[in-house]
């Protein structure tokens, strides 16, 4: 009798676990997890999968990993949808600490949290081949840059992430 | 004897639950809205960015150039902040508890901390965004003295680059 309550709790434990692994219990965050769909054909979960997505309603530390602080994807011109490889994400903490992230052949660029935890707010500025484009407001506290930047631009959104204001300046790829 | 406490008793229960008056209203007494232009452009800079309060998910909503747009239009980081969302502003910030606001203006400003958008800010409430200002500093300044009914432009001034 002992004996059978004992497995009892060891398979409770078990499913227990398992659950808490696999799911969340936040219907909130579930069904943001939903809201973003599957992922595109293929394209396997990795470090190019989702651009364009808020990385960190997944990479929050419980429901995927690695988790990160800041996660996001830049394009090369406005209103483009090509993404830009190969550029330097500048990140300023309030307090003055500062870390640098480059994008990766889809635009994906992230910061794991175990590396670097800001201070918020931040500011941030995105360099390749000689120009700097800077974003003209604060981050207050979201890490994912596509929780704020979605496409197109709105009243409740500044559009993509973007370097250059238009195809003429954007620096060709060999530039310094 | 009886029959009078059992009536006084049905007199009170009767007046707990009679309906509230369907045409009361609380006026708004606030603080002052022409002062305000630079309290919203500090609150617009560091508190309504679009993961903040720039949304329509936050009970206090603040609308700017840093956040969300009034206006269908206008972009969040482009043109600047209008006249229109200053005022959706100052009704969201005065709004958010009248009554309290009217007694923390009608005590010039006296014990801020009476406000919840005060407390969040100090981080003495439960804050998402942690503490915004410290007591006495530019940011709490330019808060706490448009509240007291005058306003300090140059805290408020600082207070967009702060620190």
């Amino acid at each position: 009798m002992v004996e059978r309550r004992v497995m009892g709790l060891r398979i409770a434990s078990v499913a227990l676990a398992a659950l808490a692994t696999t799911c969340t219990l936040d219907p909130v965050q579930s069904e943001a997890v939903a809201d973003l769909g599957g992922e595109a054909p293929g394209v396997a979960p990795g470090p190019l999968h989702r651009p364009g997505q808020p990385c960190l309603v997944c990479h929050d530390g419980s429901t995927a990993q690695p988790a990160m602080s800041v996660g996001g994807t830049v394009y090369g011109v406005v209103g483009s949808a090509s993404a830009l490889s190969g550029a330097s994400v500048e990140l300023t903490a309030e307090n003055g600490a500062t870390f640098e992230a480059t994008t990766n052949a889809a635009g994906n660029f992230y910061v794991e949290a175990s590396a670097w935890q800001p201070v918020y707010p931040l500011r941030v500025a995105v360099a390749f081949g000689g120009l700097t484009s800077t974003m003209s407001t604060i981050i207050g506290r979201d890490g994912s840059c596509a929780a704020c930047h979605v496409d197109p631009p709105s009243r409740i959104s500044a559009g993509r992430v973007y370097l250059a204001p238009s195809a003429a300046l954007l620096p060709d790829a060999g530039a310094p | 004897m009886r029959l009078a406490r059992d009536v006084c008793v049905l007199a009170l229960a009767l007046s707990a639950c009679a309906a509230p008056d369907p045409n009361a209203t609380t006026p708004l007494d606030g603080p002052d809205r022409a002062s305000f232009d630079s309290v919203q452009a500090f609150l617009d800079h560091r508190c309504g960015t679009l993961d903040c309060h720039g949304t329509r998910y936050r009970n206090l909503r603040l609308w700017g150039h840093d956040g969300m747009r009034l206006a269908f239009g206008d972009v969040p980081g482009a043109s600047p902040t209008t006249t229109a969302e200053v005022d959706a502003s100052y009704a969201a910030v005065v709004g958010l508890e009248p009554e309290i606001m009217n007694a923390v203006v009608a005590d010039h400003g006296a014990n801020p901390e009476r406000l919840t958008l005060v407390r969040k800010a100090r981080g003495t409430e439960k804050h998402a965004g942690g503490a915004i200002v410290s007591v006495g500093d530019v940011r709490d300044v330019c808060i706490t003295s448009w509240l007291s009914g005058a306003t300090d432009e140059t805290a408020c001034a600082a207070a967009l680059v702060y620190p």
